[in-house]
Protein backbone atom coordinates (compact mmCIF):
# COMPACT_ATOMS: atom_id res chain seq x y z
CA UNK A 1 0.00 0.00 0.00
CA UNK A 2 3.02 2.25 0.83
CA UNK A 3 4.17 1.67 -2.82
CA UNK A 4 0.79 2.88 -4.18
CA UNK A 5 0.39 5.98 -2.12
CA UNK A 6 3.79 6.84 -2.83
CA UNK A 7 3.65 6.38 -6.93
CA UNK A 8 0.40 8.44 -6.42
CA UNK A 9 2.28 11.16 -4.98
CA UNK A 10 4.71 11.44 -7.65
CA UNK A 11 2.07 11.62 -10.37
CA UNK A 12 0.17 14.28 -9.44
CA UNK A 13 3.48 16.23 -8.22
CA UNK A 14 4.55 16.25 -11.02
CA UNK A 15 1.11 17.16 -12.39
CA UNK A 16 1.57 20.11 -10.26
CA UNK A 17 4.90 21.15 -11.92
CA UNK A 18 4.06 20.93 -14.81
CA UNK A 19 1.21 23.84 -13.82
CA UNK A 20 3.77 25.79 -12.47
CA UNK A 21 5.50 25.56 -15.74
CA UNK A 22 2.63 27.14 -17.56
CA UNK A 23 2.11 29.87 -15.39
CA UNK A 24 5.71 31.03 -14.58
CA UNK A 25 6.15 31.69 -18.15
CA UNK A 26 3.79 34.58 -18.70
CA UNK A 27 5.52 36.72 -16.37
CA UNK A 28 7.73 38.32 -18.73
CA UNK A 29 5.89 41.38 -20.02
CA UNK A 30 7.67 43.05 -22.99
CA UNK A 31 7.89 40.31 -24.95
CA UNK A 32 5.74 39.11 -27.99
CA UNK A 33 6.04 35.76 -29.98
CA UNK A 34 4.89 36.17 -33.92
CA UNK A 35 4.29 32.48 -35.75
CA UNK A 36 5.76 32.99 -39.55
CA UNK A 37 5.00 30.85 -42.22
CA UNK A 38 6.07 31.02 -45.68
CA UNK A 39 3.79 32.25 -48.76
CA UNK A 40 3.86 35.66 -50.29
CA UNK A 41 0.60 36.33 -49.03
CA UNK A 42 2.44 37.23 -45.10
CA UNK A 43 4.52 39.38 -46.68
CA UNK A 44 3.53 42.19 -44.60
CA UNK A 45 4.32 39.97 -41.64
CA UNK A 46 8.48 39.07 -43.51
CA UNK A 47 8.41 43.31 -43.60
CA UNK A 48 8.05 43.62 -40.09
CA UNK A 49 10.90 41.43 -39.38
CA UNK A 50 13.27 42.49 -41.97
CA UNK A 51 12.24 46.59 -41.00
CA UNK A 52 12.40 46.02 -37.19
CA UNK A 53 9.37 47.57 -37.09
CA UNK A 54 8.74 46.40 -33.46
CA UNK A 55 12.34 46.49 -32.15
CA UNK A 56 11.83 50.34 -33.35
CA UNK A 57 9.13 51.17 -31.82
CA UNK A 58 9.87 50.01 -28.69
CA UNK A 59 14.00 48.85 -28.24
CA UNK A 60 12.57 47.12 -24.48
CA UNK A 61 10.65 44.75 -26.88
CA UNK A 62 11.47 41.27 -27.25
CA UNK A 63 10.33 40.08 -30.30
CA UNK A 64 10.21 36.37 -30.95
CA UNK A 65 9.80 34.88 -34.09
CA UNK A 66 8.68 31.28 -34.45
CA UNK A 67 8.79 28.86 -37.71
CA UNK A 68 5.83 26.51 -37.80
CA UNK A 69 5.08 24.09 -40.21
CA UNK A 70 1.19 24.62 -40.80
CA UNK A 71 -1.34 26.23 -39.49
CA UNK A 72 -3.03 23.26 -37.18
CA UNK A 73 0.33 23.34 -35.12
CA UNK A 74 0.36 27.16 -34.97
CA UNK A 75 -3.01 26.72 -33.66
CA UNK A 76 -1.53 24.18 -31.21
CA UNK A 77 1.20 26.54 -30.00
CA UNK A 78 -1.18 29.39 -29.75
CA UNK A 79 -3.71 26.96 -27.57
CA UNK A 80 -0.20 26.61 -24.93
CA UNK A 81 0.43 29.88 -25.06
CA UNK A 82 4.04 29.81 -26.93
CA UNK A 83 3.05 32.27 -29.78
CA UNK A 84 1.11 35.45 -29.36
CA UNK A 85 0.11 36.56 -32.57
CA UNK A 86 -0.37 34.81 -35.57
CA UNK A 87 -1.94 35.02 -39.43
CA UNK A 88 -4.06 32.06 -40.93
CA UNK A 89 -6.89 31.96 -43.29
CA UNK A 90 -10.57 32.59 -42.30
CA UNK A 91 -11.88 28.74 -41.60
CA UNK A 92 -9.35 27.37 -39.81
CA UNK A 93 -9.62 30.06 -37.06
CA UNK A 94 -13.47 29.90 -37.37
CA UNK A 95 -13.22 26.01 -36.39
CA UNK A 96 -10.74 26.93 -33.77
CA UNK A 97 -13.02 29.51 -32.34
CA UNK A 98 -16.09 27.44 -33.02
CA UNK A 99 -14.64 24.68 -30.28
CA UNK A 100 -13.81 27.12 -27.74
CA UNK A 101 -10.65 28.54 -28.47
CA UNK A 102 -10.17 32.62 -26.67
CA UNK A 103 -9.07 34.41 -29.85
CA UNK A 104 -10.05 37.02 -32.00
CA UNK A 105 -9.46 38.77 -35.30
CA UNK A 106 -6.70 41.63 -35.05
CA UNK A 107 -7.02 42.46 -39.08
CA UNK A 108 -7.05 41.53 -42.30
CA UNK A 109 -3.47 40.96 -44.22
CA UNK A 110 -4.16 40.05 -47.73
CA UNK A 111 -5.84 39.23 -50.32
CA UNK A 112 -4.76 36.46 -52.86
CA UNK A 113 -5.37 34.66 -56.31
CA UNK A 114 -5.57 30.85 -55.42
CA UNK A 115 -6.51 28.65 -58.11
CA UNK A 116 -7.13 24.71 -58.43
CA UNK A 117 -4.34 23.86 -60.69
CA UNK A 118 -4.30 20.51 -62.84
CA UNK A 119 -2.16 18.79 -64.89
CA UNK A 120 -4.65 16.42 -66.54
CA UNK A 121 -5.47 17.36 -70.27
CA UNK A 122 -8.88 16.33 -70.25
CA UNK A 123 -10.24 18.66 -66.72
CA UNK A 124 -11.36 22.11 -68.39
CA UNK A 125 -14.32 22.14 -65.47
CA UNK A 126 -15.28 20.80 -62.43
CA UNK A 127 -17.29 18.26 -63.73
CA UNK A 128 -14.69 16.56 -65.90
CA UNK A 129 -12.92 15.47 -62.35
CA UNK A 130 -12.98 11.75 -62.26
CA UNK A 131 -13.61 10.27 -59.36
CA UNK A 132 -9.67 8.77 -59.38
CA UNK A 133 -8.46 11.96 -59.51
CA UNK A 134 -6.43 13.24 -56.42
CA UNK A 135 -6.64 17.05 -55.21
CA UNK A 136 -3.72 18.05 -52.92
CA UNK A 137 -4.69 20.86 -50.67
CA UNK A 138 -3.16 21.35 -47.01
CA UNK A 139 -5.83 19.90 -44.95
CA UNK A 140 -9.10 19.98 -44.26
CA UNK A 141 -10.68 22.53 -43.12
CA UNK A 142 -8.36 24.46 -44.63
CA UNK A 143 -9.42 27.29 -47.11
CA UNK A 144 -8.53 25.23 -50.04
CA UNK A 145 -11.17 23.06 -48.81
CA UNK A 146 -13.63 25.24 -47.69
CA UNK A 147 -13.28 26.73 -51.43
CA UNK A 148 -13.60 23.67 -52.72
CA UNK A 149 -16.92 22.78 -50.73
CA UNK A 150 -17.90 25.96 -51.60
CA UNK A 151 -18.03 25.25 -55.81
CA UNK A 152 -19.13 22.08 -55.04
CA UNK A 153 -22.18 23.41 -53.40
CA UNK A 154 -22.97 25.89 -56.03
CA UNK A 155 -22.74 23.27 -58.94
CA UNK A 156 -23.21 19.98 -57.97
CA UNK A 157 -25.40 20.97 -54.71
CA UNK A 158 -23.05 18.66 -53.00
CA UNK A 159 -20.80 19.60 -50.53
CA UNK A 160 -18.62 16.59 -49.55
CA UNK A 161 -18.54 16.34 -53.68
CA UNK A 162 -14.53 16.13 -53.66
CA UNK A 163 -13.82 14.78 -50.07
CA UNK A 164 -13.14 11.61 -50.86
CA UNK A 165 -10.37 12.49 -53.57
CA UNK A 166 -8.42 14.90 -51.55
CA UNK A 167 -4.65 14.19 -50.77
CA UNK A 168 -3.29 16.73 -47.75
CA UNK A 169 0.07 17.62 -48.83
CA UNK A 170 1.87 20.86 -47.99
CA UNK A 171 2.42 23.49 -50.74
CA UNK A 172 5.75 22.66 -52.01
CA UNK A 173 5.22 18.38 -51.88
CA UNK A 174 1.79 19.09 -53.72
CA UNK A 175 3.83 21.28 -56.46
CA UNK A 176 6.25 18.31 -57.01
CA UNK A 177 3.75 15.83 -57.12
CA UNK A 178 1.68 18.04 -59.50
CA UNK A 179 4.54 18.75 -61.95
CA UNK A 180 5.50 15.02 -61.82
CA UNK A 181 2.16 14.17 -63.48
CA UNK A 182 1.69 10.92 -61.48
CA UNK A 183 -0.50 10.63 -58.72
CA UNK A 184 -1.75 13.88 -57.98
CA UNK A 185 -4.11 15.66 -60.45
CA UNK A 186 -4.88 18.65 -59.10
CA UNK A 187 -3.73 21.15 -56.53
CA UNK A 188 -5.45 23.64 -54.55
CA UNK A 189 -2.57 26.10 -54.76
CA UNK A 190 -1.62 29.58 -53.35
CA UNK A 191 0.60 32.30 -54.20
CA UNK A 192 3.47 31.65 -54.95
CA UNK A 193 3.14 28.41 -55.86
CA UNK A 194 -0.05 29.57 -57.84
CA UNK A 195 2.41 31.72 -59.82
CA UNK A 196 5.13 29.32 -60.41
CA UNK A 197 2.95 26.41 -61.26
CA UNK A 198 0.78 28.51 -64.10
CA UNK A 199 4.00 29.40 -65.88
CA UNK A 200 4.60 25.53 -66.06
CA UNK A 201 3.75 24.01 -69.45
CA UNK A 202 0.34 21.78 -69.17
CA UNK A 203 -0.68 22.99 -66.03
CA UNK A 204 -3.70 24.92 -66.19
CA UNK A 205 -6.37 26.71 -63.88
CA UNK A 206 -10.01 24.83 -63.57
CA UNK A 207 -11.08 27.07 -60.68
CA UNK A 208 -10.00 30.24 -59.41
CA UNK A 209 -10.52 31.23 -55.37
CA UNK A 210 -12.74 34.24 -56.32
CA UNK A 211 -15.05 32.16 -58.81
CA UNK A 212 -15.26 29.49 -55.94
CA UNK A 213 -16.35 31.90 -53.16
CA UNK A 214 -18.21 33.94 -55.45
CA UNK A 215 -16.61 37.23 -54.70
CA UNK A 216 -13.63 39.11 -52.89
CA UNK A 217 -12.11 37.43 -49.78
CA UNK A 218 -9.24 38.08 -47.26
CA UNK A 219 -7.30 35.36 -47.89
CA UNK A 220 -4.93 35.89 -44.32
CA UNK A 221 -5.90 37.50 -41.16
CA UNK A 222 -3.85 38.54 -38.24
CA UNK A 223 -5.20 36.62 -35.05
CA UNK A 224 -4.58 36.83 -31.16
CA UNK A 225 -5.47 35.42 -28.07
CA UNK A 226 -7.90 37.60 -25.95
CA UNK A 227 -5.36 36.89 -23.00
CA UNK A 228 -2.61 38.36 -24.98
CA UNK A 229 -5.08 41.66 -25.64
CA UNK A 230 -6.16 41.97 -22.31
CA UNK A 231 -2.80 41.26 -20.07
CA UNK A 232 -0.29 43.01 -22.73
CA UNK A 233 -2.65 45.53 -24.49
CA UNK A 234 0.79 47.57 -25.08
CA UNK A 235 2.45 45.27 -26.42
CA UNK A 236 -0.62 44.32 -28.69
CA UNK A 237 -1.09 48.12 -29.83
CA UNK A 238 2.56 48.01 -30.78
CA UNK A 239 2.28 45.19 -33.19
CA UNK A 240 -1.20 46.02 -34.78
CA UNK A 241 0.77 49.62 -35.02
CA UNK A 242 4.40 48.09 -36.61
CA UNK A 243 1.18 45.76 -38.79
CA UNK A 244 -0.95 49.02 -40.53
CA UNK A 245 2.74 50.17 -41.21
CA UNK A 246 3.78 47.10 -43.23
CA UNK A 247 0.92 46.79 -45.05
CA UNK A 248 0.81 50.60 -45.98
CA UNK A 249 4.49 49.95 -46.98
CA UNK A 250 4.03 47.15 -49.27
CA UNK A 251 1.12 49.06 -50.77
CA UNK A 252 2.53 52.37 -51.28
CA UNK A 253 5.95 50.46 -52.22
CA UNK A 254 5.80 47.35 -53.55
CA UNK A 255 9.38 47.66 -55.63
CA UNK A 256 11.24 48.94 -52.16
CA UNK A 257 9.30 45.89 -50.50
CA UNK A 258 10.46 43.83 -52.95
CA UNK A 259 13.99 44.57 -52.79
CA UNK A 260 13.62 43.42 -48.97
CA UNK A 261 12.09 40.41 -49.12
CA UNK A 262 13.54 39.47 -52.62
CA UNK A 263 16.38 37.40 -50.52
CA UNK A 264 14.11 35.78 -47.76
CA UNK A 265 11.51 34.69 -50.09
CA UNK A 266 14.09 33.12 -52.23
CA UNK A 267 13.26 35.22 -55.69
CA UNK A 268 14.99 37.56 -57.93
CA UNK A 269 14.06 41.26 -56.63
CA UNK A 270 12.54 41.35 -59.92
CA UNK A 271 10.12 38.09 -59.83
CA UNK A 272 9.26 39.20 -56.33
CA UNK A 273 7.89 42.67 -57.58
CA UNK A 274 5.86 40.83 -60.36
CA UNK A 275 4.53 38.38 -57.39
CA UNK A 276 4.10 41.10 -55.29
CA UNK A 277 1.74 43.36 -57.67
CA UNK A 278 0.26 40.07 -59.51
CA UNK A 279 -3.45 40.82 -60.29
CA UNK A 280 -5.74 39.90 -57.61
CA UNK A 281 -2.48 40.11 -54.72
CA UNK A 282 -3.64 42.74 -52.43
CA UNK A 283 -2.39 43.82 -49.22
CA UNK A 284 -5.33 45.56 -46.81
CA UNK A 285 -6.70 45.02 -43.31
CA UNK A 286 -9.80 45.23 -44.60
CA UNK A 287 -11.68 41.75 -44.05
CA UNK A 288 -13.34 40.71 -46.42
CA UNK A 289 -16.20 37.78 -46.70
CA UNK A 290 -16.23 36.77 -42.78
CA UNK A 291 -20.26 36.40 -43.12
CA UNK A 292 -20.10 34.24 -46.07
CA UNK A 293 -17.50 32.20 -44.74
CA UNK A 294 -19.67 31.72 -41.35
CA UNK A 295 -22.43 31.43 -43.30
CA UNK A 296 -21.24 28.16 -45.36
CA UNK A 297 -19.06 26.77 -42.46
CA UNK A 298 -22.31 26.84 -40.74
CA UNK A 299 -24.97 25.56 -42.96
CA UNK A 300 -22.57 22.63 -43.97
CA UNK A 301 -21.61 21.76 -40.34
CA UNK A 302 -18.20 22.67 -40.11
CA UNK A 303 -19.04 24.75 -37.66
CA UNK A 304 -21.84 24.50 -34.44
CA UNK A 305 -22.52 27.61 -33.20
CA UNK A 306 -23.96 30.37 -35.87
CA UNK A 307 -24.79 33.50 -33.50
CA UNK A 308 -21.48 35.34 -33.92
CA UNK A 309 -21.63 39.01 -33.89
CA UNK A 310 -18.73 40.32 -35.80
CA UNK A 311 -17.55 42.04 -32.38
CA UNK A 312 -17.32 38.26 -30.96
CA UNK A 313 -14.39 37.56 -33.98
CA UNK A 314 -12.70 40.94 -34.41
CA UNK A 315 -11.11 42.69 -31.37
CA UNK A 316 -11.61 46.15 -31.17
CA UNK A 317 -9.19 48.99 -31.22
CA UNK A 318 -8.01 49.57 -27.91
CA UNK A 319 -9.26 53.37 -27.97
CA UNK A 320 -8.22 54.08 -24.05
CA UNK A 321 -5.06 52.92 -24.47
CA UNK A 322 -4.47 54.94 -28.02
CA UNK A 323 -3.80 58.31 -25.84
CA UNK A 324 -0.76 56.78 -23.88
CA UNK A 325 0.15 54.80 -26.97
CA UNK A 326 0.03 58.53 -29.12
CA UNK A 327 2.65 59.69 -26.76
CA UNK A 328 4.86 56.57 -27.33
CA UNK A 329 4.36 57.22 -30.88
CA UNK A 330 5.59 60.47 -30.76
CA UNK A 331 8.69 59.79 -28.67
CA UNK A 332 10.16 56.70 -30.53
CA UNK A 333 8.73 57.47 -33.95
CA UNK A 334 9.95 60.88 -34.29
CA UNK A 335 13.18 60.95 -35.84
CA UNK A 336 11.92 58.11 -38.12
CA UNK A 337 9.56 60.34 -39.80
CA UNK B 1 -1.48 -14.17 -15.04
CA UNK B 2 -5.20 -13.22 -12.47
CA UNK B 3 -3.46 -10.85 -10.42
CA UNK B 4 -1.54 -8.61 -13.05
CA UNK B 5 -4.87 -8.06 -15.13
CA UNK B 6 -6.03 -6.99 -11.46
CA UNK B 7 -2.93 -4.95 -10.57
CA UNK B 8 -3.58 -3.17 -14.41
CA UNK B 9 -7.16 -2.58 -13.39
CA UNK B 10 -6.09 -0.99 -10.53
CA UNK B 11 -3.60 1.16 -12.01
CA UNK B 12 -6.08 2.25 -14.79
CA UNK B 13 -8.74 3.17 -12.41
CA UNK B 14 -5.77 5.39 -10.39
CA UNK B 15 -4.13 6.90 -13.45
CA UNK B 16 -8.35 7.70 -15.13
CA UNK B 17 -9.23 9.26 -11.65
CA UNK B 18 -6.14 11.47 -11.74
CA UNK B 19 -7.19 12.17 -14.98
CA UNK B 20 -10.63 12.93 -14.43
CA UNK B 21 -9.73 15.25 -11.58
CA UNK B 22 -7.02 17.05 -13.01
CA UNK B 23 -9.51 17.88 -15.62
CA UNK B 24 -12.78 18.99 -13.62
CA UNK B 25 -9.91 21.11 -10.94
CA UNK B 26 -9.89 23.21 -14.34
CA UNK B 27 -5.94 23.81 -13.90
CA UNK B 28 -6.11 23.38 -17.62
CA UNK B 29 -8.61 24.35 -20.11
CA UNK B 30 -10.83 22.36 -21.41
CA UNK B 31 -9.42 22.60 -24.91
CA UNK B 32 -5.86 21.68 -23.63
CA UNK B 33 -6.96 18.93 -20.87
CA UNK B 34 -10.79 17.31 -22.17
CA UNK B 35 -12.33 15.30 -19.55
CA UNK B 36 -12.88 11.19 -19.65
CA UNK B 37 -16.42 11.69 -20.62
CA UNK B 38 -15.68 13.91 -23.39
CA UNK B 39 -13.70 11.52 -24.73
CA UNK B 40 -15.35 8.60 -24.16
CA UNK B 41 -17.86 10.53 -25.66
CA UNK B 42 -15.85 11.34 -28.66
CA UNK B 43 -15.04 7.75 -28.98
CA UNK B 44 -18.61 6.17 -29.30
CA UNK B 45 -19.49 8.95 -31.62
CA UNK B 46 -16.84 8.00 -33.69
CA UNK B 47 -17.85 4.03 -33.66
CA UNK B 48 -21.52 5.11 -33.85
CA UNK B 49 -21.28 6.12 -37.40
CA UNK B 50 -18.94 3.36 -38.50
CA UNK B 51 -16.04 5.31 -40.19
CA UNK B 52 -13.81 4.55 -37.46
CA UNK B 53 -14.33 0.67 -37.39
CA UNK B 54 -13.71 0.78 -41.24
CA UNK B 55 -10.48 2.95 -40.17
CA UNK B 56 -9.65 0.64 -37.75
CA UNK B 57 -9.39 -2.69 -39.96
CA UNK B 58 -7.93 -0.46 -42.83
CA UNK B 59 -4.96 0.23 -40.87
CA UNK B 60 -4.92 -3.37 -39.30
CA UNK B 61 -4.99 -4.91 -42.88
CA UNK B 62 -1.67 -2.77 -44.18
CA UNK B 63 -0.29 -3.58 -41.22
CA UNK B 64 -0.33 -7.49 -41.21
CA UNK B 65 0.49 -7.01 -44.98
CA UNK B 66 3.63 -5.66 -43.97
CA UNK B 67 4.41 -7.38 -41.30
CA UNK B 68 4.10 -10.81 -43.32
CA UNK B 69 6.06 -9.40 -46.54
CA UNK B 70 8.78 -7.89 -44.40
CA UNK B 71 9.05 -11.00 -42.08
CA UNK B 72 9.00 -12.87 -45.41
CA UNK B 73 11.77 -11.13 -46.45
CA UNK B 74 13.50 -11.27 -43.19
CA UNK B 75 13.42 -14.72 -42.97
CA UNK B 76 15.13 -15.32 -46.29
CA UNK B 77 17.74 -12.38 -45.83
CA UNK B 78 18.92 -13.67 -42.57
CA UNK B 79 18.89 -17.69 -43.73
CA UNK B 80 20.95 -16.27 -46.65
CA UNK B 81 23.37 -14.73 -44.16
CA UNK B 82 23.18 -17.58 -41.63
CA UNK B 83 24.27 -20.11 -45.31
CA UNK B 84 26.95 -17.74 -47.32
CA UNK B 85 29.38 -15.33 -45.73
CA UNK B 86 29.60 -13.32 -48.63
CA UNK B 87 25.71 -12.42 -48.32
CA UNK B 88 25.93 -12.18 -44.55
CA UNK B 89 28.78 -9.08 -45.14
CA UNK B 90 26.13 -7.60 -48.02
CA UNK B 91 23.32 -8.11 -45.44
CA UNK B 92 25.28 -6.68 -42.31
CA UNK B 93 26.84 -3.73 -43.55
CA UNK B 94 22.81 -3.05 -45.33
CA UNK B 95 21.23 -3.45 -41.76
CA UNK B 96 24.08 -1.51 -39.91
CA UNK B 97 23.09 1.59 -42.89
CA UNK B 98 19.05 1.14 -42.83
CA UNK B 99 18.17 0.52 -39.17
CA UNK B 100 19.45 3.71 -37.49
CA UNK B 101 17.26 5.22 -40.31
CA UNK B 102 14.03 6.45 -39.42
CA UNK B 103 11.34 5.75 -41.60
CA UNK B 104 9.80 9.52 -41.22
CA UNK B 105 13.39 10.82 -43.19
CA UNK B 106 12.36 9.00 -45.85
CA UNK B 107 9.23 9.93 -46.26
CA UNK B 108 10.48 12.63 -48.67
CA UNK B 109 11.91 10.19 -51.13
CA UNK B 110 9.32 7.82 -50.64
CA UNK B 111 6.75 10.52 -51.65
CA UNK B 112 8.57 11.03 -54.71
CA UNK B 113 9.16 7.52 -55.54
CA UNK B 114 5.68 5.55 -54.79
CA UNK B 115 3.16 8.30 -54.42
CA UNK B 116 1.56 8.67 -50.99
CA UNK B 117 -1.22 5.47 -51.34
CA UNK B 118 -0.97 2.40 -49.72
CA UNK B 119 2.02 1.37 -51.21
CA UNK B 120 4.25 3.99 -49.95
CA UNK B 121 2.84 3.03 -46.32
CA UNK B 122 3.43 -0.20 -46.62
CA UNK B 123 7.06 0.72 -47.62
CA UNK B 124 7.77 2.72 -44.35
CA UNK B 125 6.03 -0.22 -42.61
CA UNK B 126 8.27 -2.85 -44.05
CA UNK B 127 11.75 -0.74 -44.07
CA UNK B 128 11.04 0.00 -40.08
CA UNK B 129 10.11 -3.51 -39.68
CA UNK B 130 12.66 -5.43 -41.43
CA UNK B 131 16.04 -4.56 -40.03
CA UNK B 132 15.40 -5.39 -36.25
CA UNK B 133 13.61 -8.53 -37.42
CA UNK B 134 16.75 -9.54 -39.55
CA UNK B 135 18.97 -8.63 -35.96
CA UNK B 136 17.08 -10.43 -34.08
CA UNK B 137 16.76 -13.82 -36.03
CA UNK B 138 20.33 -13.38 -37.06
CA UNK B 139 20.99 -12.91 -33.72
CA UNK B 140 18.90 -15.79 -32.85
CA UNK B 141 20.78 -18.39 -35.84
CA UNK B 142 24.41 -17.89 -34.45
CA UNK B 143 23.58 -18.06 -30.16
CA UNK B 144 22.14 -21.94 -31.39
CA UNK B 145 24.44 -24.51 -29.67
CA UNK B 146 27.12 -25.99 -31.90
CA UNK B 147 26.00 -29.32 -30.17
CA UNK B 148 22.63 -28.97 -32.53
CA UNK B 149 24.12 -28.50 -35.69
CA UNK B 150 26.75 -31.19 -34.86
CA UNK B 151 23.21 -33.57 -34.53
CA UNK B 152 21.96 -32.44 -37.74
CA UNK B 153 25.17 -33.39 -39.17
CA UNK B 154 24.89 -36.75 -37.39
CA UNK B 155 21.27 -37.27 -39.01
CA UNK B 156 22.48 -35.98 -42.52
CA UNK B 157 19.79 -33.57 -42.65
CA UNK B 158 19.87 -31.66 -45.78
CA UNK B 159 19.67 -28.21 -45.63
CA UNK B 160 15.79 -27.52 -45.45
CA UNK B 161 15.20 -29.84 -42.68
CA UNK B 162 17.98 -28.33 -40.94
CA UNK B 163 16.44 -25.26 -41.36
CA UNK B 164 13.02 -26.33 -40.66
CA UNK B 165 13.37 -28.45 -38.02
CA UNK B 166 16.67 -27.15 -35.79
CA UNK B 167 17.57 -23.63 -37.00
CA UNK B 168 13.91 -21.99 -36.82
CA UNK B 169 12.62 -23.93 -33.75
CA UNK B 170 15.64 -23.39 -32.12
CA UNK B 171 15.59 -19.54 -32.68
CA UNK B 172 12.20 -19.19 -32.05
CA UNK B 173 12.57 -17.34 -28.60
CA UNK B 174 14.68 -14.74 -30.74
CA UNK B 175 12.11 -14.79 -33.68
CA UNK B 176 8.86 -14.06 -31.10
CA UNK B 177 10.89 -10.96 -29.36
CA UNK B 178 11.71 -9.90 -33.01
CA UNK B 179 7.72 -10.07 -33.96
CA UNK B 180 6.70 -8.23 -30.79
CA UNK B 181 9.35 -5.52 -31.70
CA UNK B 182 8.60 -5.48 -34.83
CA UNK B 183 4.35 -5.22 -34.12
CA UNK B 184 4.75 -2.35 -32.25
CA UNK B 185 7.29 -0.72 -34.78
CA UNK B 186 4.85 -1.17 -37.46
CA UNK B 187 2.39 0.84 -35.64
CA UNK B 188 4.41 3.62 -34.90
CA UNK B 189 5.37 3.88 -38.89
CA UNK B 190 1.58 3.40 -40.24
CA UNK B 191 0.30 5.94 -37.78
CA UNK B 192 2.96 8.53 -38.74
CA UNK B 193 2.84 7.91 -42.32
CA UNK B 194 -0.88 7.72 -42.30
CA UNK B 195 -0.28 11.47 -40.33
CA UNK B 196 1.77 12.40 -42.73
CA UNK B 197 1.09 11.04 -46.16
CA UNK B 198 -3.03 12.13 -45.54
CA UNK B 199 -6.21 9.65 -46.47
CA UNK B 200 -5.90 6.72 -49.28
CA UNK B 201 -8.59 5.46 -50.86
CA UNK B 202 -11.34 8.23 -49.29
CA UNK B 203 -11.01 6.17 -46.14
CA UNK B 204 -7.45 6.36 -44.22
CA UNK B 205 -6.66 4.50 -41.26
CA UNK B 206 -6.31 5.42 -37.64
CA UNK B 207 -3.24 7.97 -38.13
CA UNK B 208 -5.80 9.99 -40.69
CA UNK B 209 -8.52 9.87 -37.41
CA UNK B 210 -6.04 11.48 -35.51
CA UNK B 211 -4.85 13.54 -38.15
CA UNK B 212 -8.83 14.88 -39.06
CA UNK B 213 -9.69 15.60 -35.36
CA UNK B 214 -6.49 17.41 -34.86
CA UNK B 215 -6.92 19.70 -37.76
CA UNK B 216 -10.78 19.98 -36.67
CA UNK B 217 -9.18 21.20 -33.05
CA UNK B 218 -11.20 18.42 -31.52
CA UNK B 219 -9.27 17.25 -28.62
CA UNK B 220 -11.23 14.90 -27.10
CA UNK B 221 -11.23 12.87 -30.59
CA UNK B 222 -7.96 12.58 -30.48
CA UNK B 223 -7.48 11.11 -26.88
CA UNK B 224 -9.99 8.57 -28.28
CA UNK B 225 -7.99 7.81 -31.11
CA UNK B 226 -4.88 7.30 -28.63
CA UNK B 227 -6.64 4.80 -26.59
CA UNK B 228 -8.34 2.83 -29.72
CA UNK B 229 -4.22 2.84 -30.57
CA UNK B 230 -3.62 1.50 -26.68
CA UNK B 231 -6.48 -1.27 -26.79
CA UNK B 232 -5.26 -2.90 -30.05
CA UNK B 233 -1.69 -2.53 -28.76
CA UNK B 234 -2.54 -4.31 -25.05
CA UNK B 235 -5.00 -6.81 -26.41
CA UNK B 236 -2.07 -8.49 -29.48
CA UNK B 237 0.41 -7.98 -26.86
CA UNK B 238 -1.52 -9.77 -24.45
CA UNK B 239 -3.43 -12.29 -26.21
CA UNK B 240 -1.93 -13.52 -29.61
CA UNK B 241 1.57 -12.88 -28.38
CA UNK B 242 1.05 -14.45 -25.13
CA UNK B 243 -0.76 -16.95 -26.52
CA UNK B 244 2.02 -17.78 -29.37
CA UNK B 245 4.40 -17.84 -26.61
CA UNK B 246 2.98 -20.26 -24.68
CA UNK B 247 1.94 -22.64 -26.97
CA UNK B 248 5.42 -22.84 -28.72
CA UNK B 249 8.74 -21.76 -26.76
CA UNK B 250 6.97 -21.82 -22.87
CA UNK B 251 5.68 -25.70 -23.98
CA UNK B 252 9.05 -26.70 -25.11
CA UNK B 253 10.68 -25.66 -22.33
CA UNK B 254 13.16 -22.47 -23.92
CA UNK B 255 11.28 -19.50 -22.04
CA UNK B 256 10.45 -19.09 -18.32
Amino acid sequence: MKKYISIIIILSLSLFLISACESGDQNSQKSITIAEQYGLAYAPVQLIKELKLLEESDSDLKVEWKQLSNTTSIRESMLAGEVNVAFMAIPPFLIARDKGMEWKIISGLSESPLGLMTNRSYINFLSDFKTEDEIALPQPGSIQHILLSMAAKREFGETEKFDDQLLTMNHPDAMNALLAGREVSAHFASAPYLFLESKEDGIKKVLSGSEAFGGDFTFIIGVSTKEFYQQQSENYILFYKALMKAIDFIEQNPAGAAELLADNYDLSQAEMEEYLSWPGMKFTSEIKGLEEFIAFMTAEGYLEENDYQGSELIFEEKTELEVELNALEKGVWKNEE
Amino acid sequence: MKNKYQQRLIWISVLALIWQLTALSGTFSKMIFPGLDQIFMALIESFKDGTLIKQIAFSLSIIIQGLSLATAAALILALTAYFSKNAAGLIDTLTALAHPLPGIALMPLILIWFGSGRTAILIVIIHSVLWPLILNLSTGFNSIPDIYTLIAKNYRLNKLEFMFKILIPASLPYFISGLKIAWARSWRALISAEMLFGAINSLGGLGWYIFQKRVFFDLPGVFAGIIVIIVIGVTVEDFIFKKLEAKTVKKWGMLK
